[in-house]
């Protein structure tokens, strides 16, 4: 997995190649561990390149949402492939999460 | 009063038993002393004063009989005083009247005369035999009597007086003697007690001495009543006149009356006093005793005497009592000044002894802290050089030398005990490093185990995998026993795992723990050893057998043969020693099994090896079980050989079995099988193998990610909760393709019972990556995304089932 960093003063995108797994999610709590701590409050994740997500992966995420809303932050998703999204259905996340298809969708209500 | 008396000591021994409230007290040296000194006393004192007592007593006794019968006699002749001249005139003039020249007028004129001076007689009568006096009278009595100071006469005598009838008359007559009648009431008048002395009277006419008549004297009696009352001895003794049948004539305790003294003695007194009366009415003289005359009974005494002539008796009665009573008085005063004396005597004595014993308590006390562990406690002090103070002298000799002796027993054992905790702790640590998790590939069977002889021993086994294909087994044996050994033996352990590397051959690996031991070895220790790299695919094993003894192989076709190989020195010698290497291919079905000679040296009570040949047989006859089992048994077997002898040496046993491959089901071409370590890393040969079956079986790739997140998510929680040691465990997971659109996958692993079906989901959104729940929401996917979800727990391993469609 690889992540992509885009920091503005306004968000932060971060973007998710390939698998996100029990193997490797520790990079991506570092990451946003880190940003929250920081005061990066606006934070968007793009999925487009996410292949495959498990529930370690799926916990880092919502670890980072309950961070986040503490501080009256905003976390979003966006560019989930087909089958990941059906991941969320089925785990009941596609209702705790803003999800959306685009990136520029994401953006604007970010 | 001698029952008081001796009531008073009982009273006093209970007085002692019930005010002393400390029991002790009672069984103390003090009171023992104190009351044997006490009885010794009173025996002492108590012998002569009964002597005194009875001696007494008895003088008393005589002292009061001498009294009261010389009293009886006197009054007695005082009575006979009275009586004599009564009888004498009548006899005077009956004898005058035999006369026939004396006038009976002239005798009546000397009667009346003697009745007027007289005191006690009151009354004369001369009465005559029918038609003497006189033709005319039948009766002539002519009476005189003196009344209130004058004389009354008259002639007695009738059809209504009938006097021949009478006592007065009768008895004289018949029996011609003067008579003295029983007292009687006067009836005629006055109403006093009296009796009447009767004499007959004789004429001789014509030669014969003829009855005429009687001549009577009227006695009244209450001239002896005076007499009488005087009488008095001790306190309340007196006299008691009867006549000859008991009327009583006089009494001061009973008045004149028709009731005899008998009747008296019947109605109030016991048998004593019956006898004693009877006694007295038969006209003897005694001194008797007997009990009370009247209704109150107490023992009296009796003086008796009978009074001449007139046949009465005379009694004197007087308490028993009275006799003793200076006696009892004195007996009183005595017995008080004795309990006195006695008081002071036994207080005396126990504040004499109790002074004696008090160093002893003291003792007592002192010792009693000593034995409760306080070795100081202070010993009484003693001036004088008694007894007492030469016991509390050794008590305070055996005080030090039990402090020192205690002392030096608590250093010696808190060192002991140091020791013996810390060696506990030794053999805690060298059994924790012992690898405990046998778990294998399936098709492997692996077991061992370690019985130290002393708490920590020089044996050693090992085993671990270099990587998910290859495991290393050894066995180790220092040369020695106990913690040098087992401090040796734990360098050369860690030594084996720090070198063996996947690739390293093995008898490169043995050369440099050699080096390493003989580097710094002062003591100059040795271990024999045997380490070998098994390659669980192939069943190939590099091994190097560094002066170990050889291990055995039990094989189906050979039944046993060892494998007579050696590869070098044991380590630990030569610092530049060269090892070879030996190689060994398990043939299916086959047991290696490695030993320390802790078993052929094992020795029996009667001082016999178990030996070689013994091990060979027991191993030939356990060759079908499983590694578990043989190990188990041939320790039982040992265990049997030297039962009761003591272990001479380490017991360790390592058993590895190739199994038959038969029992595997083949691999067809629809079925993978992976097996894999509990590692997270090894996900990736899964995702890895997922893929490339997704091209061979026509996977779509939705599927594909399922299937992927499927088996993540159970392989992940078999990794991490399904064991609780720090072990390696082989977990294998299947994937079979049933048909084109069926996909069937089966994981297998050997850790805790776990069933994912009786799982709850739980709250997913509170769990955290730091909660230890159990992957929920894994499982929550794998019921989602499976058609079919089975469990089974299949021995002691659990088994997932699951099929899926595409």
């Amino acid at each position: 997995m690889e992540l992509t960093e885009q920091i503005t003063d306004q968000y932060v995108i971060i973007g998710i190649t390939g698998r996100l797994d029990t193997t490797n999610y520790m990079a991506l709590e570092k990451k946003l561990m880190d940003l929250i701590e920081s005061h990066h409050d606006k934070i968007l994740v793009d999925c487009l390149n996410m292949d495959y997500i498990s529930s370690s992966g799926l916990r880092i995420l919502l670890m980072a949402l309950k961070k986040i809303t503490l501080v009256k932050g905003r976390f979003v998703l966006c560019g989930l492939q087909e089958n990941i999204h059906e991941i969320f259905e089925i785990s009941g996340f596609t209702s705790i999460f803003e999800i959306h298809p685009s990136r520029e969708d994401a953006l604007k209500l970010i | 009063m001698i029952i008081f008396y001796l009531y008073r000591e009982k009273l006093k021994s209970i007085v002692l038993h019930f005010r002393f409230p400390r029991l002790t007290f009672l069984r103390g040296l003090a009171f023992r002393y104190s009351l044997f000194f006490l009885i010794a006393i009173l025996m002492i004192l108590f012998f002569p004063l009964v002597v005194g007592y009875g001696t007494s007593a008895a003088l008393l006794f005589i002292k009061a009989q001498k009294e009261a019968t010389i009293l009886t006699d006197q009054t007695v002749a005082q009575f006979e005083n009275v009586i004599q001249p009564i009888e004498l005139v009548p006899k005077i003039l009956v004898q005058a009247m035999e006369n026939p020249a004396i006038s009976y007028a002239e005798i009546l004129r000397i009667a009346r005369d003697f009745v007027s001076h007289d005191t006690v007689v009151f009354g004369t009568c001369l009465a005559f035999e029918p038609y003497f006096h006189d033709e005319e009278n039948y009766w002539y009595a002519p009476y005189t009597c003196e009344r209130t100071g004058n004389l009354h006469s008259r002639i007695l005598g009738g059809p209504s007086y009938d006097y021949f009838k009478m006592d007065w008359y009768r008895l004289p007559k018949l029996l011609n003697r003067p008579v003295w009648t029983e007292p009687y009431f006067d009836a005629g008048g006055g109403d006093t007690l009296m009796c009447t002395f009767s004499t007959p009277v004789y004429r001789k006419l014509d030669g014969k001495r003829i009855f005429t008549g009687v001549l009577t004297m009227d006695v009244s009696l209450t001239g002896f009543a005076r007499i009488v009352k005087k009488v008095n001895i001790f306190k309340t003794g007196y006299g008691i006149l009867v006549s000859g049948q008991g009327k009583i004539i006089a009494s001061p305790k009973a008045t004149p009356g028709d009731q005899t003294i008998v009747d008296l003695a019947k109605a109030g007194g016991g048998k004593s006093t019956q006898r004693a009366i009877r006694e007295m009415m038969a006209g003897n003289s005694g001194f008797t005793s007997m009990d009370g005359l009247d209704a109150k009974k107490f023992p009296s005494f009796l003086s008796y005497a009978p009074v001449a002539k007139t046949g009465w008796s005379f009694g004197i009665i007087f308490p028993e009592e009275e006799l003793y009573e200076d006696m009892y008085s004195f007996l009183k005063i005595m017995s008080w000044m004795f309990g006195i004396s006695i008081f002071i005597l036994l207080v005396t004595t126990v504040l004499l002894t109790r002074r004696m014993t008090r160093p002893i308590v003291r003792l007592v006390e002192a010792t009693r802290k000593i034995g409760q562990g306080n070795f100081n406690a202070p010993l009484p002090v003693r001036k004088s050089r008694d007894e007492v103070a030469q016991l509390t002298n050794a008590f305070g000799v055996m005080q030090d030398e039990l402090r020192n002796y205690i002392q030096n027993l608590e250093e010696t054992t808190t060192a002991k005990e140091k020791i013996e905790s810390e060696l506990k702790v030794a053999h805690n640590i060298q059994m924790g490093m012992l690898p405990r998790g046998f778990s294998t590939p399936e098709n492997w069977d692996l077991f061992a185990t370690l019985d130290p002889a002393k708490a920590v021993g020089g044996d050693l086994y090992d085993f671990f995998y270099l990587d998910a294909d290859h495991l290393c087994i050894a066995i180790g044996d220092v040369a020695g026993k106990g913690v040098p050994a087992s401090l040796f033996m734990m360098v050369t352990r860690t030594l084996l795992r720090a070198k063996t590397v996947s690739g390293t051959p093995i008898n490169l690996v043995m050369e440099s723990i050699n080096r390493e031991l003989c580097h710094d070895n002062p003591s100059q220790m040795f271990v024999t050893f045997f380490a070998g790299i098994v390659d669980l695919k192939t069943g190939e094993m590099e091994f190097c057998n560094a002066g170990h003894n050889y291990p055995y192989i039990l094989g189906t076709a050979e039944k046993i043969h060892q494998l007579k190989v050696r590869n070098g020195l044991p380590l630990g010698i030569f610092d530049t020693a060269e090892y070879t290497s030996g190689r060994f291919k398990f043939i299916p079905g086959e047991i290696i099994v490695l030993t320390t000679d802790g078993i052929t040296e094992a020795l029996n009570q009667a001082n016999d090896f178990f030996g070689e040949a013994k091990l060979a047989a027991s191993l030939t006859s356990l060759a079908n079980k499983n590694s578990k089992a043989l190990t188990e048994l041939l320790i039982g077997e040992l265990k049997r050989f030297s039962s009761g002898a003591e272990q001479a040496d380490d017991i360790t046993i390592l058993a590895l079995q190739y199994k038959d491959a038969a029992n595997r089901p083949p691999e067809s071409g629809q079925t993978v099988r992976l097996t894999l370590l509990n590692q997270v890393t090894e996900l990736e040969k899964i995702v890895g193998k997922i893929e490339e079956l997704s091209g061979d079986w026509k996977i779509p790739s939705k599927a594909v990610m399922e299937i992927t997140l499927v088996l993540e998510e159970l392989f992940t929680n078999v990794v991490f909760y399904a064991f609780d040691d720090q072990e390696t465990h082989y977990i294998t997971v299947e994937i079979n393709l049933l048909d084109d659109h069926t996909l069937q996958l089966r994981l297998e692993d050997d850790g805790k019972p776990f069933n994912l079906l009786e799982q709850e989901m739980g709250d997913v959104f509170e769990q955290t990556i730091d909660e230890r729940q159990v992957g929920g929401l894994g499982i929550h996917f794998v019921k989602e995304m499976m058609k079919n979800v089975e469990y089974q727990r299949s021995g002691n391993n659990n088994v997932v089932i699951l099929t899926k469609n595409f």
